[in-house]
């Protein structure tokens, strides 16, 4: 069964048609409401196109303390519970101590690649560059 | 929540308040809903009070407690409306420029929420609008340096203050455990905010003077009106705590509306506050523990947006607006890793705070 437009290029349209046609003409009581709304459309539109991009950058990130684990020909539901199960051994490992004395640079490093991930779906104006 | 005041509850709010005011008679003009009201609902009243020592008209803000399952999930991060309101009282007696509190109403049956009336004040309270100066307001950030240090005299052997809580062991340590608790297993599945909390265990300073902390002091909580300072909003989250707490909040990058030039929320340099501070406070500050607190100030918001997000995603509260507060988490984060960048790599180094930091986290230099 073909769905078509799909569900992406629905939302596409959407978000679009809301940002110039509707936006504009928003009462200005309204308007922070609208914004949200635009808001909420762009993260959900980056976040369906480029949800396994972000999964692997952020595997990369892991890859820096996990190498062996991190698989990069995962995708989709089977990617993201990767990065969950490895994010989930950092956190564990974290807050045993494991880092306390080294490894430090290695691990903010990572962080740091796992956040601007996550930002360029949720706030991408804020990556740097 | 519906309307507050209505044509049924309208006679018990006003024969109430003729007894708390000690009037003959109270007349309560409802002129609607304020802002800043993520957590507590205000409403602009208007008071004609015929006789007793209050007797006149008075522009009134009356708080409530929004009622129901929000309060159960949502927000244990802040306190009840009978504790908050001893918390501005203690305020308004220690000189700080805290709306005038009038009374407080604990009994369901007047309004079937909590609630209390202070005075109203005048002025701007957006963040956005308040850092907008071509100069940086070197006056308005001392003077909040001031109002701080004076809040910091008031503490937990001040009269009328019995009923808040008082922190364990350390309050650097109960914060962590707050954050924790509120984070839930995403302290378990989100690396970053398990490296706060790791990081702030690591680092806690030994306990020292314990305050009254207004726990919100920033940006976005106080009104001006012609570049000065007119009244201390929000006091819901108030409570003990270490003094630093309260500074190290003011001077985050989450505050500071974009002016990141400008360190001590986005007025002017973080000088001109500290000087303040040290004015009224008859404490020096310690920029290292600022910086301690800053970290903590990250941490502190992240869970808050957590547990906001969390109303919504019960399905309690649904809400375009606290579902967008999740989507925050990201941000705040970044935050809170440039910071720890900033002040060294090293956990097992805290000299290391205050050292001249490397490439763009220069801003975040403390000392």
């Amino acid at each position: 069964m073909r769905t078509s437009p799909d569900a992406q290029e629905l939302l596409s349209i959407v978000a679009e048609t809301f940002r110039t046609d509707l936006l504009p003409h928003i009462p200005p009581a309204q308007r922070y409401t609208a914004l949200m709304i635009a808001n909420a459309l762009g993260i959900v539109q980056r976040e369906l196109a480029g949800a396994d991009e972000a999964g692997h950058a952020m595997l990369a990130a892991l890859a820096l303390l996990y190498g062996e684990d991190a698989d990069d020909s995962l995708s989709g539901a089977d990617l993201r519970r990767r990065v969950e199960a490895l994010q989930h051994r950092l956190c564990i490992e974290i807050a045993a101590g494991d880092f306390d004395h080294d490894g430090q640079d290695v691990l903010m490093e990572c962080l740091e690649e796992i956040v601007q991930a996550r930002l360029g779906i949720a706030n991408p104006k804020l990556l740097r560059g | 929540m519906g309307a507050l005041i209505d044509g049924e509850s309208r006679p018990r709010l006003e024969s109430w308040l003729a007894g708390a005011t000690g009037a003959t008679r109270v007349s309560v003009a409802d002129e609607g809903t304020l802002g800043g009201g993520a957590i507590s609902l205000n409403l602009a009243v208007t008071l004609d009070i015929d006789g007793g020592p209050r007797a006149g008209r008075h522009a009134c803000v009356l708080r409530a407690q929004p009622g129901g399952a929000a309060v159960a999930s949502g927000m244990k991060a802040s306190i009840s409306k009978a504790q908050e309101f001893a918390a501005l009282r203690a305020a308004f007696g220690a000189g700080v420029a805290a709306p005038e509190p009038i009374a407080a109403c604990g009994d369901p049956a007047v309004l079937g929420a909590d609630f209390y009336i202070m005075r109203r004040a005048e002025g701007i309270g957006a963040g956005h609008k308040v850092v907008k100066a071509d100069q940086p307001q070197r006056g308005l950030a001392r003077e909040l340096g001031r109002q701080l240090g004076r809040l910091h005299k008031a503490g937990p052997d001040t009269p009328g203050l019995e009923d808040l809580p008082v922190p364990a062991a350390s309050p650097a340590l109960d914060c962590v455990h707050t954050y924790r608790d509120w984070l839930g297993d995403l302290a378990l599945r989100d690396a970053v905010l398990a490296w706060g909390l790791r990081w702030l265990e690591i680092h806690a300073p030994p306990p020292g003077d314990l305050v009254l902390c207004h726990r919100d002091y920033r940006t976005g909580n106080y009104l001006v009106k012609d570049g000065g300072l007119t009244a201390i909003l929000d006091w819901e989250f108030a409570g003990f705590s270490d003094p630093m707490e309260d500074l190290g909040w003011f001077c985050a990058r989450s505050w500071r509306f974009g002016r990141h030039d400008r360190e001590a929320g986005g007025l002017a340099g973080r000088e001109d506050f500290y000087a303040g501070y040290e004015e009224t406070s008859g404490r020096r500050v310690d920029p290292q523990a600022v910086a301690y607190w800053e970290t903590a100030a990250y941490m502190r918001w992240a869970a808050i947006a957590v547990l906001q997000e969390r109303r919504h995603t019960s399905g309690e509260e649904p809400s375009l607006e606290l579902a967008l507060t999740g989507r925050m988490l990201p941000e705040i984060e970044l935050d809170l890793l440039r910071h720890i960048h900033g002040l060294g790599l090293t956990a097992s180094a805290p000299a290391a705070v205050g050292a001249e930091p490397s490439g763009d986290a220069g801003e975040e230099r403390v000392a």
